[in-house]
């Protein structure tokens, strides 16, 4: 009796175990402006994640510049997407406002650290939980790209820090007619000017977490910004369009001599101006005085209403590790956020060629991946606010301290926790 | 007299059924997605309703007229609506404008339909290919610099973005919503003067009438209608203005191109801050502005034996 029941168990756990089989899970994928540049690397991650986890299919959307909106749809209809590209900023936003579920308790604690680096996790770390798997991330201080025949004209070398390249900012436009360098002075959907006060070791909030950007040594630092831009050495569009996009509008036409940032810049420099782009000297980006590196990375999120956050967790886990994010950093020049992409042979190639150049410096530089700050709770109205206040002080309405005192007024009074 | 005799019932059961048969696909269509959300969005203007209360599944809470005291308190909103309702200047010379080129092209003169196309052009443009034209008309070394330059109107020390100065950018702004409704008003006005009567025309001719008398007491009294019907458009769209704003100036320098439409979109869908209770407050506040100048509009539109065009 007690062997026909075991049988009867046996052909009943048998059935289920088929029928599960025959059933896969779907599990729905939204990444952010990766199609179609990169629909190649995508499908066939994806080919690869469907070989090694046969139950599982992949249905896969790139969403643009509707991201945030057709998430919000999505959660409300009840349709939510199960794997989510999100970045840092932005993660954050929707973990405090309970979108999202801590990623940390679908894959061991353990396994998260020994395959991140500890800053990209902590990049990701929202009151104690991680709520993202890092994907891909780039430095905003990432290479020096230099045009040497305006620095050549100026009669400069290229800038060691922070403080080189904004003494030689005049010199640069005065001889040469072309800007030095386009700094991040305004940018609609954050406060890149923070990230100056973080690159010079100057805090944005204080022991007890409230804002705390206006002592005299941040207003110095604004001032010297101030200055120059009233004095016209820094484009009129920068307050209007972002220090990137500028920049590489720029560049290509010899108007800009200097690029700071990520070698991302120097695909468009060689599709818009390739002899430029042949010329373009690569080297290590100035960093502030606190010689710390600035940058971001995107994520891949699990939404508290996906239907199957195992399966989903498995994705995004599969989508990040070391392999896929090196074979990501072999087409496009991502900084990978694992830590084992340090040890990458493929970043200690030396060539002649700029992009290639650029990936060697930076494509193991993972672990300087840090936006500087926490994005604060209602951080879109914060950032508003202090974007207002940079750009009244930059255009001569407030002094520099009255713009700082006013912005850290607001977001002490402002701040959700 | 004799009067025809009266039937019971004018329509019979079969011919009310059908008619409110051929009605039923529109009447269901208007249903979901104008007086539904019409009257969604109005109730979620009184209640507390985004950001962690959506994410975490809970449904709005109804907070009265709080939101509409927080629109009220907040300097960014006020200055939003300003902006709007500033930004009707547009309204008449936009109206005029178009009403003016559509007497020209209703001429048929060889060469007509060339024009009549070519104001229509910017109409079908899409605004981010609009935005990257006007960027370059406007910027510091762009085209209307040059001609100012050149015309010695304005000197090179003295030139600038137009863009990026708070003076001059919400009139750049302006220009570029008139240059993309006048297509499309002209149209409107074309149509409405190929309905007037030739004949009434050549009497008027006939008798003597001036062009510009004919203008006055012909043409502008037919086209009552089509003026109202355009006027009510435009102050809608001047009202909803948007597009132009975000990718030329996302509402700056100093707030000076922010509208309220801007102000709405900001709140309701841009980050994970969203507030959809607030923005659906300012909406109805945009909207009771949109309905006060309707009402204007036929108010000033009423034809002179005081009925309404």
């Amino acid at each position: 009796m007690k062997h026909a029941a075991r049988l009867l168990t046996l052909g009943f756990s048998l059935a289920l175990g088929t029928a599960a089989a025959q059933s896969p899970v779907e599990v729905q994928l939204w990444t952010w402006y990766l199609s179609p540049k990169f629909d190649n690397y995508i499908k066939d991650t994806i080919s690869a994640f469907e070989k090694a986890n046969p139950g599982i299919t992949v249905k896969w959307f790139d969403k643009q510049d509707s991201m945030v909106q057709d998430f919000l749809s999505s959660v409300n209809m009840g349709s939510a997407p199960d794997v989510v590209n999100l970045n840092i900023d932005e993660t954050s936003k929707a973990a405090q406002n309970g979108f999202l579920r801590n990623v940390d308790a679908l894959t061991p604690a353990a396994t998260l650290k020994s395959t991140f680096y500890p800053q990209t996790l902590a990049n990701f770390t929202i009151g104690g939980k991680v709520y993202a798997y890092p994907w891909y991330g780039s430095l905003n201080e990432g290479v020096l790209l230099y045009n040497p025949d305006l620095l050549s004209k100026a009669g400069v070398k290229p800038p060691r820090d922070m403080n080189e390249l904004l003494n030689m900012v005049k010199t640069v436009k005065d001889k040469t007619g072309a800007y030095a360098w386009v700094p991040a002075l305004k940018d609609p959907g954050g406060a890149s000017f923070l990230g100056y006060f973080f690159s010079d070791g100057l805090p944005i909030y204080d022991a007890s977490g409230k804002a705390a950007f206006n002592s005299p040594a941040h207003v110095a630092l604004l001032q010297k910004y101030i200055d120059l831009f009233k004095a016209g050495y820094f484009p009129e569009d920068a307050l209007r369009k972002e220090a990137f996009q500028l920049a590489t509008e720029l560049y290509p036409q010899n108007k800009v001599a200097m690029i700071v940032g990520g070698p991302q810049a120097l695909n468009r420099i060689k599709d818009t101006n390739p002899s430029l782009y042949a010329k373009t000297v690569v080297t290590s980006a100035p960093l502030g005085k606190a010689k710390v590196q600035t940058g971001t990375s995107m994520g891949m999120v699990i939404p508290a209403a996906s239907k199957h956050p195992a399966e989903a967790a498995k994705l995004a886990a599969f989508f990040t590790n070391n392999a896929n994010q090196m074979a990501f950093a072999k087409i496009v020049p991502i900084v990978p956020t694992t830590a084992a992409a340090q040890n990458d042979p493929y970043f200690k190639k030396a060539s002649s060629d700029p992009i290639a150049k650029a990936t060697s410096l930076v494509g193991a530089s993972g672990r300087y991946i840090n936006p500087g700050f926490k994005a604060p709770g209602n951080s879109d109205d914060l950032y508003k606010n202090f974007s207002d206040n940079i750009e009244a002080a930059l255009l001569g309405k407030k002094t520099a301290q009255a713009a700082l005192n006013d912005s850290v007024a607001y977001w002490n009074a402002n701040m959700k926790k | 007299m004799i009067r025809a005799p009266r039937s019971k019932s004018r329509f019979s059961l079969r011919d009310t059924l059908m008619s409110y048969g051929f009605l039923a696909p529109a009447l269901i269509l208007l249903t979901l997605f104008t007086f539904y959300p019409l009257a969604y969005g109005s109730y979620l203007g009184f209640t507390e309703y985004g950001g962690a209360r959506f994410g975490q599944g809970l449904p709005p809470k109804w907070i009265g007229l709080e939101n509409f005291r927080t629109l009220l308190a907040d300097p960014l909103f006020l200055r939003s609506l300003v902006n709007s309702v500033k930004y009707l200047i547009v309204v008449p010379v936009l109206q005029l404008a178009s009403l003016a080129v559509a007497v020209l092209v209703n001429k048929n003169l060889p060469g007509m339909a060339f024009f009549r196309a070519a104001y229509y052009v910017p109409v079908v443009t899409s605004i981010s290919l609009a935005a990257v034209m006007w960027d370059w008309v406007y910027n510091k070394d762009g085209t209307l610099n040059w001609v100012l330059g050149a015309a010695h109107l304005l000197s090179r020390s003295s030139m600038f973005g137009w863009l990026n100065n708070e003076y001059s950018a919400f009139w750049a702004v302006m220009l570029v919503t008139f240059w993309r409704g006048f297509g499309y008003y002209m149209v409107l006005y074309l149509a409405g003067l190929q309905g007037i009567p030739q004949e009434l025309e050549e009497a008027a001719v006939l008798d003597g009438a001036s062009s510009w008398k004919r203008f006055w007491s012909i043409t502008v009294p037919m086209m009552k209608p089509t003026i109202l019907l355009c006027s009510l458009l435009s102050t809608i769209a001047a009202l909803r203005v948007l597009e132009e704003v975000l990718v030329l100036t996302n509402g700056g320098p100093l707030n000076s191109t922010y509208t309220a439409l801007m102000y709405v979109y900001s709140k309701a869908f841009q980050g994970f801050n969203f507030d959809y209770g607030l923005a659906s407050a300012a909406g109805l506040v945009v909207a009771a502005v949109a309905l006060l100048l309707s009402a204007v509009n036929f108010r000033l539109f009423r034809d002179s034996s005081g009925d309404s065009v």
